[in-house]
Order: C-alpha cells, then structure tokens, then sequence
C-alpha cells in the first residue's frame, strides 16, 4: 500500500514537472540548438516583444530574444536568436512591423535595397543591422486624429463662411452666368454668321489664288521656253561682252583715280608748303613777311612799283633817250 | 443596559456588530497562532514526516481525476464560446490564444482551487472536526503530540506541494481539449491552433500559475485545518466546520486571485 502510495505521487509530481517544462519549451517554440544571433538597432521597437518571431522572405526562422533601449537613449537594440544555416543578404536590414491587426510584432530581415524608403537607423557598432519600425496604429490613430481635427475646423469655417447672404450671392452669381451664358450664345451665333462670311471670302480668293497660279504656271512655262531658245546665246555673248567692257572702264576709272589721288596728294604737299610759307610770312620772315610786317617798307615798295611803271611808260613813249642804236 | 436606558432597542445591532467583529478578530488571533505554531512545528520533522507521503497521496493524487474533468470541459467550453466571440473580423487563431491564456492564467488554477477547496478543504475540516468533537485531539496532546505538527503540517504541506502538480496537469488538460474541441467542432486546423497558443505566450506565465496555485494549496489546507480544529457542538459542529472552511477558502481562494494578477501581472 505504501508503496503503491510512494508510486501515485511520484507519478503526479514527474508528471506535473513534465507538463510544466514540456509545455513551457514546447510553447515557447520548442527546443532549438545552436543560434546564429542577431543585433539590429532601430530607432522605436513598436509594439515587439521578446518572443516575437523573426522572418526572412514572410519565414519563420527564429525568435526575439530581448528589446531593450541602448543607454545612450538614441536607439532600440533588438537581439534575435536565427537558424544558423540562414543566408543573410549582405545589406541585411531589420523592418520592425505588426505581424497581424491584432498587437503581435514581427522582426522581419530584409535586403535593404528593396526598402530603400525606409529611414533605417545606422547605428555606430560593428555587427549591429540598421533597422526601422513601421507605425503602430496608435500613431496612425493620433494622425487619423489630427486630420479629423483638421476637417472639422475646415467644416466649421465653411459654416461660418456660409451664410444666407452667402447663399444668396451663390444664387445671385449661378442666375449671373445664365445670363453671361445666354449672352455668350448669342455671340457665338453672331460669330459664327460672320464665320461663314468670311469662309466665303477665303473661298474666293482662293479661286482667285489658283487662277494667279495658273497665270504664274503659264509665265514659268513661257520662261521655260525663253530659255530654251537660240537669241539667247546671243544675249548672253552680248552681256559677256558689255561685262568685258565695264571690267576695262573699271580699270581705267582705277587709274584714273589713282592719279587723281596723286594729284590730290601733291595738292596736299603744295597746301602744305603754301601754309608754311604763309606761317613764315606771319612771322615776318623773307620778303612777303616784310611786306606784311612793315607798312613803311609797303609804301615804299607800292611808290618804287608806281615809279617803275612811270618809268616804263616813259621809255614806251621815248625810247631813244634811253637807248642809243648804232651799227659801229 | 443601565447606561442606556434609552436606547435599548439600537444597542442590540450594536451589540451584534462588536460580537462579530471581536469574533473575526478572535479567528484572526487564532488564525495567526496555528500559523505561527505550524511555523515552529516545522522542527518537529519527525512528527510530520512520515505523515507527509499519506497526504500528499490524500491531497494531490486523489484529487487529479476530479481537476482533470473539471479542466476538460473548461477547455471544451472556453474553445466554443472563443469561437463564438470571435466570430467576425477576428482570426480564429485567436481561439487558440484564450484558450492557452484562460487556462494557464486563470482558469486552470482558480477552478482547480475551488474544486480542491470542496474536496480537500471540506475533507480537512470534516477530519479534524470529528478529532476534534471526539477529543481525539486532547488525546493526542495528553500524549504528548503536537497536534499542530502531528495534523497540520503535514496536510499543509502536502497542499503547498501537490497543488502546482495537479494545476499544471489541469491547465495541460484543458488546453488539449479545448485542442481537440477547436480541431473536430469549429473546423480549425492544428497549426492554426498552435499558432493562436505560441502568439502571446510567455513561460512567466507558468510561473504565475504555479505561484497562484501554490498559495490556494496553503490557503485550502490552512483553513481546513483551522476550521476543524475550531470544531464544537458535536456532528452539527463538524458540517458547520465543512461548510465553513469550503465558503471561507473559495472567498480567499478569489481575492488571492485579484491580489496575485494585481501584483505579478
């Protein structure tokens, strides 16, 4: 009896501890051998706890083992404990987001290039993937509320903003563009009658734009059949010529020019020397400058000149006493 | 009643107030003296020792097929009516999470303390009542026992001991049902239920059911003992005494219940 007793609970005990640690392990996971562990830094953890799954590619491959915020406060470390024989992308990253609607977090490790929206935290440790943390839906509830909150001052300054007397103007304004659109019809009405005029307009002269044309095609023709005609080689030998003969004119004008552009220069020389001679005679130098210096010298020259024609004169009307002609 | 001619008639609730509240007090004391002398009669191990086999067998083993079905239909009941509250926009997975968390935090440990508290704490009381009104007891003290250490220690002790056991073979019984409940009645499939199990699970919890549990066995065992113990009036002392100890233990067994989620949770 005893011993069936001592049996019993033996029984009851190994079998309470067996549930206890078998289920606690069992529910955990189960048991899992060696880990190849993680670190990712992210800059809020959301709603992830220790014992959220870690996913690679939407897979289950290992756990969360604690979330804890680093000490410098910048910054959430999340270790996770991953199958050993998992690749890992070289630019791994961990995207720390809800797993369902219903407050369960995952950490899920992707290639960062396919999430190159996300502002991924770098932290400054060797080993440490960058990571981020999607919105939680009390964030996205507080913005939710912010845009209600929002709408609603919108709506209330629409209510104040319109009034009757608003409702009136809007009534006022709808029956003003009736009338602008009654008006507008009209013009366009008038616009269009005009539109037709003056498509009948461009109707004529288009006619008249092709009988030109014609005309010009039977010029062209004509021109065609100048040219290919005999005289006008002949014009063309004469114009040769003519362009021959101008070539020569224009040659001689050349010339010509050039010695007019000689003369011209000795002119300049000759104005030139005449300038210095009169620069000269200013200064009262040589014979013209005394003249034009000296008064007296001037009427002595005038008197000495008048002498010398009354001289002539005299010797015009006498010759002989002046001059004496002897053969031996 | 000479100093309140007057007011005869309101003395009396008065009166009864003070009569129950020194009682509760006096329950109290004595509360405190049997612990107390259960705590010295702890040295006395050889008294207790050879007793302590019998009662765990008494109090734990013969108590697992009772804790068991109860735990069963728990599990079958919580996975059924998880189904229909979940019905809508909430997955179904989530069955399997009230089931794993109902029981392990609550349920498995709390209905297993009632169910105990009736049988072990009625059959404690019931016990040692019937020692008592028979004076079995004063026996034991004229030769020279410590009754203390000789009936409640050991029956304490088989409480505090067995109780986790029994619980976490509850708790394992109510989460297989409700298992087998959501796979064959609500369409789901294992691994959906496991997944709804794992989701939130963490082993604290197990351990917060292993501390509740703990503590209902001390509480079951200690009233039982204690309300036996204060047995009188002869047969009529004892069914009191049984009733007693069931009402007293299911009270406390509740607000241990409050005081340990509010503590540890």
């Amino acid at each position: 009896m005893e011993r069936r007793r001592e049996i019993l609970v033996g029984l009851v005990v190994v079998l309470g501890i067996a549930v206890g640690v078998v289920g606690t392990i069992w529910l955990q996971g189960g048991w899992r051998g060696d880990q190849l562990m993680l670190r990712a830094a992210s800059p809020s953890a959301g709603q992830l706890v220790a014992g959220a799954s870690v996913k690679f590619r939407g897979v289950a491959v290992g756990r969360v083992e604690s979330v804890a915020v680093v000490p410098s406060g910048e910054a959430v470390m999340i270790e996770m404990s991953v199958r050993p024989d998992l690749a890992i992308p070289p630019d791994a990253a961990v995207l720390v987001a809800p797993e369902s609607f219903f407050g369960d977090w995952q950490a899920e490790i992707i290639a960062r290039d396919e999430y190159q929206v996300h502002p991924f935290l770098e932290f400054p440790e060797e080993g440490v993937l960058p990571g981020v943390a999607l919105p939680d839906f009390s964030r996205l509830t507080a913005t939710a509320d912010q845009i209600a909150g929002r709408l609603t001052t919108i709506s209330e300054r629409f209510e104040v903003a319109f009034t009757e007397e608003t409702a009136m103007n809007l009534k006022n304004l709808i029956d003003n563009l009736g009338l602008i659109s009654d008006d507008l019809s009209k013009m366009i009405s008038q616009q269009a009658a005009r539109f037709d005029e003056l498509a009948v307009g461009v109707s004529e002269s288009a006619r008249e734009l092709a009988g030109a044309a014609r005309t010009a095609r039977t010029m062209l023709e004509n021109a065609d059949s100048l040219l290919t005609d005999a005289g006008v080689g002949t014009m063309l030998g004469d114009a040769g010529e003519s362009m021959r003969n101008l070539r020569t004119l224009t040659g001689d004008m050349r010339e010509a020019m050039a010695e007019m552009r000689a003369a011209a220069q000795q002119g300049v020389t000759t104005m030139n020397r005449l300038e210095g001679l009169m620069a000269r005679a200013e200064s009262g130098e040589g014979l013209m400058g005394r003249l034009l210096a000296d008064q007296e010298l001037a009427e002595g020259v005038t008197t000495a000149v008048a002498n010398l024609n009354t001289l002539l004169a005299d010797i015009k009307d006498n010759p002989t006493r002046y001059l004496s002609f002897s053969i031996f | 009643m000479v100093l309140f001619p007057v007011t005869v008639p309101l003395s009396r609730p008065l009166a009864a107030s003070g009569r129950s509240t020194l009682a509760a007090l006096g329950s109290i004391g004595q509360a405190s003296a049997l612990f107390a002398g259960s705590v010295r009669a702890l040295r006395d191990i050889g008294v207790w020792g050879p007793l302590l086999l019998p009662q765990m067998a008494r109090v734990g083993v013969a108590s697992v097929p009772i804790a068991l079905f109860i735990a069963m239909f728990t599990g079958i009941v919580m996975s059924l009516q998880a189904s229909y509250t979940l019905t809508g926009t909430i997955p179904l997975y989530f069955v399997g999470t009230m089931v794993g968390k109902t029981m392990i935090l609550e349920l498995g440990p709390v209905l297993t303390g009632l169910t105990l508290a009736g049988r072990v704490g009625a059959n404690i009381s019931a016990e040692l009542g019937t020692m008592r009104v028979t004076e079995q007891v004063d026996a034991l003290e004229t030769l020279a026992y410590n009754p203390i250490a000789y009936l409640v220690v050991p029956r304490t002790l088989a409480g505090i001991l067995m109780f986790p056991f029994v619980v976490l073979l509850a708790i394992a019984m109510g989460i297989m049902s409700g298992w087998l409940t959501a796979l064959q009645l609500l369409d789901m499939s294992s691994p959906e239920f496991i997944k709804g199990l794992r989701l939130f699970f963490e082993p604290w919890d197990v351990w917060f059911a292993v501390v509740k549990s703990v503590s209902f066995g001390a509480v079951v065992t200690g009233i039982g003992c204690f309300c036996g113990l204060q047995t009188d009036q002869g047969a009529e002392g004892v069914g009191r005494s049984a009733t007693r100890t069931v009402v007293v233990s299911s009270m406390i067994i509740l607000c241990l219940d409050a005081f340990w989620a509010a503590v540890l949770l």
